[in-house]
């Protein structure tokens, strides 16, 4: 039996979307601490333990193995290369997502970057 | 305003998470890679599918691998924005190749390098944008 190709690619949009909610948890999550990045390993584990101990961060996880889950499922059934650049629509989602909920300023200059990115991952699995 | 910029610093990291994803996604196939004639049609074989794909020692290196990328992610979203951060974190799609050329000596088909210099200049503007001021 084959997976239609429409399935397949609801599937990697579904993944795409969850990893998308995920990072959106994660990144409000540490903007709530206030964190300073150093190379000093101790200051990034204790940022960590912080980190971890906060509930809403754990709602993005679920999502995050929700969308393992399909990954590992779209990985078996189709080719690596399909599978990679169709799952170049995530980087639209996370442009959508970070503009629209974390009020990020997306400049016509990053937009545009993000779409030759786009582009260029289609290429590259062609 | 230069909170935001994008850093050596940062782009060290990004790329060392960038090497630890494509890691996960080599182990993470090799989990499956006997599981492909799996079919999944009802919950039981799903359950069955991912009890399956857990028992492999691969994916178990691949979550493991997870776990340091979580830390090295984190670190580099406390200091820029997501916009920035994710499309720049596409450099494993240049990775793949390079590693493949110089460790394989595969050959890169024009149609690939097309894309690989798309990517680099995708990722050089949204590097640069993170430098711009917010009006």
């Amino acid at each position: 039996m084959q997976t239609p190709l429409f399935l397949i690619l609801f599937l990697i949009a579904l993944t795409s979307l969850c990893d998308t909610i995920n990072q959106l948890f994660l990144k409000s999550t540490i903007d709530s601490l206030n964190f300073q990045p150093t190379f000093n390993i101790l200051k990034i584990l204790k940022f960590i333990w912080r980190l971890v101990r906060i509930p809403r961060l754990w709602i993005g996880f679920i999502f995050s193995v929700i969308s393992l889950c399909i990954w590992l499922f779209v990985l078996s059934k189709s080719d690596l290369n399909f599978a990679f650049s169709a799952d170049s629509m995530h980087y639209i989602f996370i442009a959508l997502a970070s503009g629209l909920i974390l009020k990020e300023h997306i400049s016509r200059l990053r937009l545009v970057g993000t779409l030759v990115i786009v582009l260029g991952i289609i290429l590259v699995s062609l | 305003m230069s909170k935001k910029k994008v850093t050596l610093k940062i782009l060290a990291l990004l790329i060392a998470s960038d090497i630890l994803e494509t890691a996960i996604h080599f182990f993470f196939k090799k989990s499956v890679l006997a599981e492909s004639s799996f079919q999944v049609t009802n919950v039981s074989s799903a359950a069955l599918f991912i009890k399956t794909a857990f028992s492999s020692p691969y994916l178990w290196a691949g979550l493991f691998v997870v776990v340091c990328v979580f830390i090295v992610w984190s670190t580099i979203l406390s200091k820029i924005d997501l916009s920035v951060a994710v499309p720049i974190a596409s450099f494993s799609y240049i990775l793949v190749p390079l590693v493949s050329i110089i460790f394989l000596h595969e050959q890169i088909s024009l149609l690939r390098w097309a894309g690989i210099i798309f990517i680099l200049f995708g990722v050089a503007l949204v590097s640069l944008s993170s430098k711009e001021r917010v009006a």
